[in-house]
C-alpha cells in the first residue's frame, strides 16, 4: 500500500509525537455527580512540547476534565499521571502544573508583581527568587512596564497574560489553559496563541488548550482529542483527526465549496459559475460580504474529492474572468466540519 | 506509585524550604483586610456603637444607679459582642467572597493543603479582635472611674472575648465554606448571633427557671456573659465559676475540629464537595 505523501508526513509526525515519553497520561477517568456522568472513560496521553487542544461542545465534559486533571476534582474512578506522579499525590501534582482557570478573577489593588511573588511564595520559592522570577515572567508576557500597576487597571488581555504568567511562576511540565482567548480581540488572540506556541517549544512542556474557536486550535494545537458528552468522540494528531473526514460519508460527499469575491462582482461571478456543468447552484446570503456558496453538480461532485476537478473548475472561471478571489473555502477539510459532523453523530 | 515511564521533571522541582501556605495565605489576606479598609470600616463602627453604649452607660439616670463594676461589665460585654461581629461578617465571606471574585480556584491549585489555606484565612479573621479589645480600653477606663474592677475586666474580656471570638469566626468560617454565596453565609451567620444574643433580652423570671439556665449553660454568649458577671462584677473566685466556660470551649473544641478535620480536607470550587453534600444526599436517601 503507498500512502499520499501527506499522509506519510502525518505518519512520522505521529511516530516523532509517540517517541516522546508522556509527561501526562489520563487512564479510564471517570466523575460522576450522583447518576449523571461528566465524564465517561477518557484515555490519552500528551508529550512534552506539544499542545493538545480539548474540544467540544458546550457540556462536553471540557472544564470537568481539566479540574479534574488539576485535582480541583477527584475522578469518581480511575487514575492519571503528571510527569510520572500519579493522581492520588495531588499535592505533588500541583507542583508540577500550570492552570489558567476560565473566566479567573484577580484581586483589584494588588500589583501584577505582587501577585506574581505571592503565588511564586506559595509555589515554595524565597521571597526575593519568587519576585525576580515574577519579573522574568512579565517581561517574557510583554507586561514589564507594569509591573507595579494595581492589576485593576489593566486591560482584559493583559489580565489574562498575567494568569499565564502566574500560571508559569512554578515551571510547569504541564499547562492547562481553558478558554484562554476568549473576549480577546483579534490581535490579541494571535499574540496569546504565540504565546502557547512558546509555552510549549521552549519551555518543553506539555500544553491542553480548551476552546471553541476552532481555527485557533487548528493553528496552534498538534493533537486533539474531541469530547461529547462527556466521552472521547476522536483523538490523535491534528492531521489524524482531519484524516478523518474523507473517511466520514457525510464529508466525503461534501460538494459545496465558499468563494469570496468583491461585492460589486457577485453577481457577475454567480452569472459565470451558473453556466458551468459542474456547478448546480451558486447563491449568495449576504451580497455585500462577497461570500458566494457554489453547490457542485453529482458530475462535478464525482471529480469533487480534495483535488477534485469540479473546484478547479470554479476558480478557472473566476480568474478568467478576471474577478479577484478574496477567499476560497472546501467544506469537509476544516476541524470545524470534523468537529460538528463528529459530535452531531455522537448525539445521534 | 509509580505510573509509566515518563518525561523526568526533577530538574523543575522548585525548593520547600519557604514559609509556610498558611503563613503566606494569613499574610495575604491580612494585608488585604487591613489596607483595603474593610477591617478600618468596621473598626469605626465598632468604635461609634462603643461610644453610644458608654454615652448612656454614662448619663443615663437609671444606668448610672449601678455599681462601677457591673457598669463595666455591661460595657465589656457590648465590646465583646461588638467584636464577635466584626468577626463573623469577615469570615463569613473569607471562602465565599473569593468564590464569587473567582480567585478561589488558582489558590486551590496552588501546592499547599486545604487545611493551611484555611489556617491563613481564619487567622487573618481573627485579627480584629486584639485591637477591637484596645479599642475598648478608654471606655472602660472611663467608666471604670479608677476602681480595680478595670484590671480584672481586661484580663477575664481579653480571655473570653478570645474564646468567643475564635467560637464565632470559625462558626462563620464553617459557613463560608458550606456557601457558594457571601450573603447566604453572612445572612445565616448574623441569624445565629442574634439568636445567640436573644437569651440576655429574656424576662428574668425565665432565666430562672431550668429552661433559662439550660440555655444560659448551653449558649456560649450567654454563659460567657453570666461568668463575666460573677467573675468581674461580683469578684468571685474561678473555682465558682468557671463551670460557665464550659460551654465556650466545648465549642471551640467542636468548631475547630469541624473546621480543620472535617471541613478543611473537604474544601472545594464549590460548596456542595465540602459538607453539606453528605447531609443533602442523606437526606435524599432518607426522602426515597
Amino acid at each position: 500500500m503507498t500512502l499520499k505523501p501527506d499522509r506519510v508526513r502525518n505518519k512520522k509526525s505521529t511516530e516523532a509525537a509517540t517517541a516522546l515519553p508522556p509527561v501526562l497520561i489520563a487512564n479510564n477517568l471517570r466523575k460522576t455527580y450522583g447518576s449523571r456522568e461528566a465524564i465517561r472513560g477518557l484515555s490519552f496521553s500528551l508529550q512534552s512540547g506539544r499542545v493538545l487542544g480539548l474540544l467540544g461542545p458546550n457540556g462536553a465534559g471540557k472544564t470537568t476534565t481539566i479540574r479534574v486533571l488539576t485535582t480541583i476534582l477527584k475522578p469518581s474512578s480511575g487514575e492519571f499521571f503528571v510527569d510520572g506522579t500519579g493522581s492520588e499525590h495531588a499535592e505533588q501534582i500541583r507542583r508540577k502544573i500550570g492552570v489558567l482557570p476560565e473566566g479567573q478573577g484577580f484581586p483589584k489593588g494588588v500589583t501584577a508583581i505582587e501577585y506574581l511573588t505571592y503565588f511564586g511564595e506559595l509555589y515554595g520559592r524565597p521571597a526575593a527568587e519568587a519576585r525576580k522570577v515574577g519579573l522574568e515572567q512579565l517581561s517574557e508576557l510583554g507586561l514589564q512596564n507594569r509591573t507595579d500597576s494595581a492589576i485593576g487597571t489593566f486591560s482584559h488581555g493583559m489580565r489574562q497574560r498575567l494568569g499565564i504568567a502566574r500560571a508559569l511562576i512554578n515551571n510547569p511540565r504541564v499547562v492547562f489553559l481553558d478558554e484562554p482567548t476568549l473576549g480577546l480581540d483579534p490581535r490579541g488572540q494571535q499574540e496569546l496563541l504565540e504565546i502557547i506556541r512558546q509555552i510549549a517549544r521552549q519551555r518543553n512542556a506539555g500544553v491542553i488548550l480548551s476552546s471553541h474557536l476552532l481555527s485557533e486550535m487548528e493553528s496552534v494545537c498538534d493533537d486533539v482529542v474531541i469530547m461529547n458528552a462527556g466521552a472521547i468522540v476522536a483523538s490523535g494528531t491534528l492531521a489524524e483527526v482531519m484524516g478523518r473526514a474523507p473517511e466520514n460519508g457525510a464529508l466525503r460527499n461534501a460538494a459545496r465549496v465558499r468563494v469570496r469575491v468583491p461585492p460589486e462582482s457577485v453577481g457577475q461571478a454567480q452569472q459565470i459559475l451558473k453556466k458551468l456543468p459542474a456547478v448546480e447552484q451558486a447563491s449568495s446570503t449576504d451580497r455585500s460580504s462577497g461570500w458566494l456558496t457554489v453547490t457542485l453538480t453529482e458530475k462535478g461532485k464525482g471529480a469533487a474529492s480534495p483535488d477534485g476537478l469540479g473546484k478547479n473548475k470554479v476558480l478557472e472561471a473566476l480568474i478568467d474572468a478576471k474577478i479577484p478571489i478574496a477567499g476560497f473555502e472546501t467544506e469537509g477539510n476544516r476541524l470545524q466540519d470534523v468537529f460538528l459532523e463528529l459530535t452531531s453523530k455522537a448525539i445521534q | 506509585m509509580n505510573g509509566p515511564a515518563l518525561a523526568t521533571g526533577s530538574e523543575r522541582q522548585l525548593p520547600t524550604t519557604s514559609p509556610s501556605a498558611w503563613w503566606l495565605v494569613f499574610k495575604q489576606e491580612f494585608t488585604e483586610l487591613w489596607l483595603g479598609g474593610r477591617v478600618l470600616n468596621l473598626l469605626i463602627l465598632f468604635s461609634v456603637l462603643m461610644s453610644v453604649t458608654a454615652f448612656l452607660l454614662a448619663t443615663n439616670n437609671e444606668i448610672r444607679l449601678l455599681p462601677v463594676s457591673q457598669t463595666v461589665t455591661i460595657a465589656l460585654t457590648a465590646a465583646i459582642t461588638f467584636g464577635l461581629f466584626i468577626g463573623i461578617v469577615i469570615s463569613a465571606e473569607s471562602i465565599t467572597g473569593e468564590r464569587e471574585r473567582a480567585t478561589f480556584e488558582t489558590l486551590l491549585l496552588t501546592p499547599g493543603s486545604r487545611s493551611q489555606i484555611i489556617a491563613g484565612k481564619f487567622l487573618s479573621a481573627l485579627s480584629p479582635w486584639p485591637v477591637t479589645l484596645l479599642l475598648s480600653v478608654p471606655y472602660l477606663a472611663v467608666l471604670s472611674l479608677g476602681d480595680p474592677v478595670l484590671g480584672r475586666a481586661l484580663f477575664w474580656g481579653a480571655i473570653v472575648g478570645s474564646i468567643l471570638t475564635i467560637v464565632f469566626t470559625g462558626f462563620g468560617m464553617l459557613l463560608s465554606i458550606w456557601s457558594n454565596s457571601s450573603r447566604i453565609s453572612l445572612a445565616a451567620g448574623l441569624l445565629v448571633y442574634v439568636l445567640a444574643l436573644t437569651p440576655a433580652q429574656l424576662p428574668a423570671e425565665f432565666q430562672a427557671t431550668r429552661a433559662g439556665a439550660f440555655i444560659a449553660a448551653t449558649n456560649p454568649l450567654e454563659a460567657s456573659r453570666q461568668f463575666l458577671e460573677k467573675t468581674v462584677t461580683q469578684d468571685q473566685p474561678l473555682a465558682e465559676t468557671w463551670q460557665y466556660l464550659a460551654a465556650p470551649i466545648i465549642f471551640i473544641a467542636l468548631l475547630l475540629g469541624l473546621l480543620f478535620f472535617y471541613a478543611a480536607p473537604r474544601l472545594g470550587l464549590e460548596a456542595d464537595g465540602a459538607g453539606m453534600h453528605w447531609w443533602f444526599s442523606r437526606s435524599q436517601k432518607v426522602s426515597k
